[in-house]
């Protein structure tokens, strides 16, 4: 694998920024990662998954900052196990959670991180300056971390991370905290470094219109493995629905979709039929017909990445209604339940 | 044009309805016009009637600043590991001098200030013998063995001086990047821990040393330069001075390390500097009380200051007030170092880059 620059439009132009081979971390008894292999090209990415499923962990990894038990990968062409410091130079990290000093000025802060990284003084103030007018922090940047909304302090952590201008932006929880207006100059801002600066960007999230708009691409790990990966639309091509309403009779047609063997998402009159193939149209109005059941509406059904995500949850055994069951709290799920099932 | 208005200027003006949403109009139904900023500008000059009206017209504006983003690349070349580190070390240091690094509490400055002022008071002292010619001053404030020892292990210093300047710089060193999980700053560069510890001990111990050291040198140098002594004076005073020196750089070691592991282990300043007071008064309180009860000295180990004393005193060759062997308070501060440093190093270790 080859990874380089181009000069002209600074772009990535290899296959994968990040590709990981059976990566395995072990905190005692406790597998945080078990077996996880993905390959991510530029672009952007989504990383999704319960609380505790192993995210941080694989972004710790990314950034080569913990010692494997076993598996290895590479980031932007260096090797995660040997050579941490010089993917962490072409690599800006935005963190969850505060990491401002709240008594110093924004752009000292910002200033700061470059010196950090081993730009010069002067190059490092000049580049802060740009990149705190770039989040939208021009007129704000002489004033103090500690007086700055969440907002702005995520803007912060943004310029932060964007002051050496990295290959790969890799932002845990971007939004997080953020008012809907904030939120929206965030995603603009992280779309237009991905199609305007031509950078990549991990970007982990709970809120999946987030993910969705900004990302291409996802990779979803659950219990330290990888549940699914790869183009959004791809994923969402797995399991393409028909979405019927109907008119008096919608226990009979459920019912007999499903002795059919039609598998039926139903919610009241509005019906969900997964799509095997071109016949399964003329199945549902044969159905319609057998059980006298008008059918007023049907058509194919755009999936969402929240239904993606409640797909894959279902075909590894879980009941979820939304996504906020299970990447906003801790899940008490069994263990065994995802034992050998993969999606990919 | 009327007297009130020699130049003209209000018929330049703009006089439109400012929009309501507009910040910088400030209070509604006041109009900011720049005349004001214009007359100071140019009602005072000498007769150029031409300037003003560009400046009137560029002075108006209506809808705001229109906002670009644009990502702009940056085609820069990182510097190595030695820039990084500096770039540290520069960032605390340089907080006591400036805005733009680390910003310490102005009490910490001015007790900086307070004590270094303190600790070059003998020179004031012997330069005022120098100039009233008074040999009591010089016999007092001069250095002598006992005098050299005192400017770094005498108990006024020891109690109101150091001990306080170590609890207030060191504190918040590695705790204050634990609360407000600026460790992600650092460890999500390429800064190593060994690097970070590294750079965090040299910083602290340089700011400790710039008040004790220093002064130090100051006091026997001014010492020299005041009383006008020569060679056989230097040669004579020297070795002791240098044992001094030692001892001073000892107690810069032992106390910044002290310091740093109780910052590692906690979140905020206030627990690290009042626990490390309680560590230096604390000891020495307890093996006073021991030693004055039970008339046994042995408790005086458990002392930083103490072990620092009384190896201080036997490098400058003073008569010792502890009843133990000199290599007893060597090793002690010996282990007292070695358990700081293992448990500074093993909690940098736990700071986390993703959450605390």
């Amino acid at each position: 694998m080859s990874i380089r620059r181009i000069e002209e439009g600074g772009n990535l132009t290899e296959e994968w920024i990040v590709e990981t081979q059976d990566l395995v971390k072990k905190y005692g008894e406790h597998v945080a990662l078990d077996g996880v292999t993905i390959a991510i090209p530029p672009g952007a990415t989504g990383l999704l998954g319960p609380n505790g499923a192993g995210k941080s962990t694989l972004l710790k990894t990314v950034l080569g900052l913990i010692s494997l038990t076993s598996g290895g990968g590479r980031v932007l062409g260096h090797d995660i196990a040997t050579e941490g410091n010089l993917i962490r130079a072409r690599i800006g990290y935005m963190p969850e959670y505060d990491c401002l000093m709240p008594d110093m000025e924004a752009i000292h802060q910002v200033r700061y991180a470059g010196e950090l990284l081993g730009m010069h003084p002067a190059a490092a103030l000049q580049r802060a300056h740009e990149t705190m007018e770039y989040v939208g922090l021009r007129d704000q940047r002489y004033r103090t971390v500690g007086t700055f909304s969440t907002g702005m302090e995520q803007a912060t952590k943004l310029a932060c991370s964007l002051v050496h201008d990295p290959d790969l932006l890799i932002c845990d929880e971007p939004t997080n905290g953020l008012d809907s207006t904030a939120r929206g100059f965030m995603l603009d801002t992280l779309f237009q470094v991905v199609k305007q600066g031509g950078r990549s960007i991990l970007m982990s999230s709970h809120l999946m219109d987030d993910v969705e708009r900004i990302c291409d691409r996802i990779v979803m790990i659950h219990k330290g493995q990888v549940i699914a990966q790869g183009r959004i639309e791809d994923l969402k091509g797995i399991d393409r629905e028909i979405e019927i309403s109907v008119w008096g009779g919608a226990s009979r047609l459920e019912q007999k979709l499903k002795d059919d063997g039609h598998e039926v998402r139903r919610t009241g009159r509005v019906m969900r039929i997964n799509r095997r193939d071109e016949s399964t149209y003329t199945d549902i109005l044969a159905a319609a017909a057998t059980t006298e059941v008008q059918v007023r509406r049907m058509e194919d059904y755009e999936p969402s990445l929240e239904d993606l995500f409640i797909v894959i949850m279902a075909r590894l055994g879980y009941e979820v209604k939304s996504s906020t069951d299970l990447l906003g709290t801790t899940p008490q799920m069994d263990i065994a339940a995802i034992e050998g099932r993969k999606v990919a | 044009m009327s007297e009130k208005d020699p130049f003209g200027l209000d018929d330049l003006l703009d006089k439109t309805t400012p929009p309501p949403d507009a910040e910088f109009m400030g209070e509604a139904g006041l109009q900011v016009t720049g005349q004001a900023r214009m007359e100071a500008a140019y009602g005072s000059g000498d007769g150029d009637e031409d300037g003003h009206a560009v400046v009137a017209k560029t002075g108006q504006v209506e809808a705001g600043t229109i906002f670009h983003q644009i990502y702009r690349p940056w085609r820069g070349k990182l510097n190595p590991r030695w820039v990084r580190n500096w770039s540290i070390l520069r960032h605390h240091i340089y907080g006591l001098f400036s805005k733009g690094h680390r910003p310490w509490p102005p009490y910490t400055k001015l007790l900086i200030v307070i004590v270094l002022m303190g600790a070059l008071m003998p020179i004031f002292t012997m330069f005022l013998g120098t100039l009233s010619g008074s040999p009591e001053l010089m016999r007092i404030f001069g250095v002598t063995r006992a005098n050299l020892w005192g400017h770094v292990l005498g108990s006024f210093n020891n109690i109101c001086c150091w001990p306080l300047i170590t609890a207030l710089v060191v504190g918040g060193m590695i705790s204050e990047d634990r609360q407000h999980g600026t460790s992600a700053i650092y460890f999500s560069r390429p800064v190593t821990r060994t690097d970070y510890t590294l750079m965090k001990y040299i910083s602290a111990s340089l700011i400790l040393s710039m008040i004790i050291i220093v002064s130090y040198c100051a006091y026997y140098a001014a010492a020299i330069l005041l009383n006008n002594e020569g060679w056989a004076y230097l040669l004579d005073t020297f070795p002791f001075f240098l044992g001094g020196l030692i001892a001073a750089v000892m107690l810069v070691m032992t106390y910044t390390s002290i310091g740093l592991a109780l910052s590692s282990i906690s979140k905020g300043k206030f627990f690290p500097a009042v626990s490390f007071m309680g560590i230096i008064f604390g000891s020495q309180i307890i093996a006073f009380l021991i030693s004055l009860l039970f008339q046994r000295d042995v408790l005086y180990l458990l002392s930083p200051y103490d072990n620092l004393a009384h190896v201080g005193q036997w490098m400058m060759e003073l008569n010792t007030t502890y009843d133990f062997p000199v290599a007893w308070s060597f090793i002690a501060l010996l282990l007292m170092n070695g358990i700081s440093l293992y448990i500074l190093i093993s909690r940098v270790n736990s700071l986390e880059v993703t959450r605390e």
